[in-house]
């Protein structure tokens, strides 16, 4: 009889790793820590951040592992919404120096007023709107941006992404909606910069 | 169908839709200009979007954290567990950034306190503080050593510097015995040459107490916060970390603050 060999799942993992097996501890962390690492840099801009959150996050896992409740979501959702945790208190404190505003009025001035950086004469070429995408995602509070984040660039359900977030499907929905709302003005105000500064010098013809 | 935004967003984002409502939705974005621009600005953002995930695609933590985690797991399942400085940052390192988050903590304070009227605005910033290099006159280490009267030369520097109340901070950080962390030793090694802003004072004229010692903390801000002092800064390297020296009294409250790199 032939057995297939069948890939642990993260709860098989967990509680290896719980008992103290470091081969399904390894394992887990490499499977599961791309992606936090990748929320956190997209929340924060930032590696040395990024590092950081993620190492706490699977110190959190090590010690507290035990608390995590199969039946109120996926482990990955677990370890997302303990990054997210980590990662808004680092911004939190940061807080002190700059600050967005949470009303629309001054989300508004802010995304839309900001200048692109950059060569605004010269061609808004892929890379460059992505770069400028990126930016744009990191100047979004906290709110918007984490919706963002899961629901676009970790490609979450809502369900996930509530879950992750703790907040009602609805919440994130509409989160979501303004996030973009915000990004295509953000891109269309550019586009239009660059349309504009480009302009047409007829040169006269001497055939 | 009317107009709506939240459906458009939906169709461009390619979510599962009931047919009929996505038929509705694009009939209607065909012949509604408005949507219609709308629907195509939702396409490109999506198609950006997507841009980001690809060029994310290969980030992942390095392996130096995979190392201390391992470490630190072996750690919690051995028989005698050994301390282990987990993380980044040693013990030493977290204290030093917890003092340097409640200075932080202080001078946010003292702005809502103070009002608009005592904000660090550009007037009142010496001429000379600018981080470029051009601009700044060297800070090099040996300033962080004792001067006149055991007050290290940077204090020093801010002493003869206006404005007038810069220069009055200062004296009378001279004058209350000021002392320097880096400055017990006085030899220790130079390290690289280090570039930085004059002081610029945290507390103006009336608030201004006697100081009974203090203590410079050199603490990591982001780079953001040059734009609370009024100083310039790239955009592009908001996130991004700069060091500061803040001058804290022993009542705890931060007395000015300058920028090193």
């Amino acid at each position: 009889m032939i057995t297939l060999p069948t890939t642990p799942s993260d709860m098989d993992l967990l509680r290896l790793m719980l008992a103290g097996d470091e081969d399904a501890f390894t394992t887990l962390y490499r499977r599961r820590q791309g992606g936090v690492y990748k929320f956190a840099l997209h929340m924060s801009g930032s590696q040395s951040m990024a590092e950081d959150v993620t190492q706490e996050v699977f110190i959190v896992l090590m010690r507290d592992g035990a608390r995590f409740d199969p039946t109120r979501g996926s482990l990955a959702a677990y370890l997302y919404g303990i990054a997210r945790n980590h990662v808004l208190r680092r911004l939190e404190q940061d807080r002190l120096f700059v600050s967005l505003g949470d009303s629309p009025e001054e989300v508004d001035a802010i995304c839309v007023g900001m200048i692109a950086e950059g060569d605004p004469l010269g061609d808004l070429t892929r890379n460059e709107t992505i770069q400028e995408l990126r930016h744009s995602i990191l100047v979004l509070p906290a709110h918007y941006r984490e919706a963002i984040v899961l629901c676009e660039l970790h490609e979450m359900s809502y369900i996930e992404a509530a879950s992750v977030i703790g907040c009602a499907v609805g919440t994130v929905r509409s989160r979501l909606h303004r996030a973009r709302a915000l990004l295509v003005e953000r891109l269309r105000a550019s586009r239009d910069r660059n349309s504009s500064s480009e302009e047409v010098n007829p040169a006269r013809c001497f055939a | 169908m009317n107009c709506n935004d939240l459906t458009i967003s939906e169709l461009a984002r390619g979510q599962m839709m009931e047919a009929s409502l996505r038929d509705q939705a694009l009939v209607h974005a065909a012949s509604c200009r408005n949507c219609a621009i709308r629907l195509a600005d939702e396409r490109a953002l999506t198609e950006g979007l997507r841009g980001v995930v690809t060029e994310a695609a290969g980030s992942e933590a390095p392996l130096s954290v995979e190392a201390k985690l391992l470490a630190a797991f072996r750690a919690q399942h051995s028989e005698n567990p050994a301390p282990v400085a987990v993380g980044k940052y040693s013990r030493r390192r977290w204290i030093y950034i917890s003092a340097g988050a409640a200075a932080a903590a202080v001078i946010a304070m003292l702005f809502l306190l103070s009002g608009s009227g005592h904000r660090v605005s550009p007037p009142s910033v010496p001429e000379k503080a600018d981080v470029s290099p051009q601009a700044v006159p060297p800070a090099r280490r040996p300033e962080l050593s004792p001067g006149t009267n055991g007050v290290p030369a940077i204090a020093e520097q801010a002493i003869n510097t206006p404005p007038a109340h810069a220069r009055r901070t200062a004296a009378r950080i001279r004058n209350a015995g000021y002392t320097n962390r880096e400055s017990n030793n006085a030899t220790a090694p130079i390290a690289d040459p280090e570039i930085a802003t004059d002081f610029i004072p945290l507390m103006n004229r009336e608030s201004l107490t006697q100081l009974d010692g203090g203590q410079v903390m050199r603490v990591e801000l982001p780079r953001s916060a040059l734009m609370s002092f009024g100083l310039p800064m790239d955009m592009e390297r908001a996130n991004e970390r700069i060091k500061a020296d803040v001058v804290v009294g022993n009542d705890g409250l931060a007395r000015a603050i300058r920028f090193v790199r």
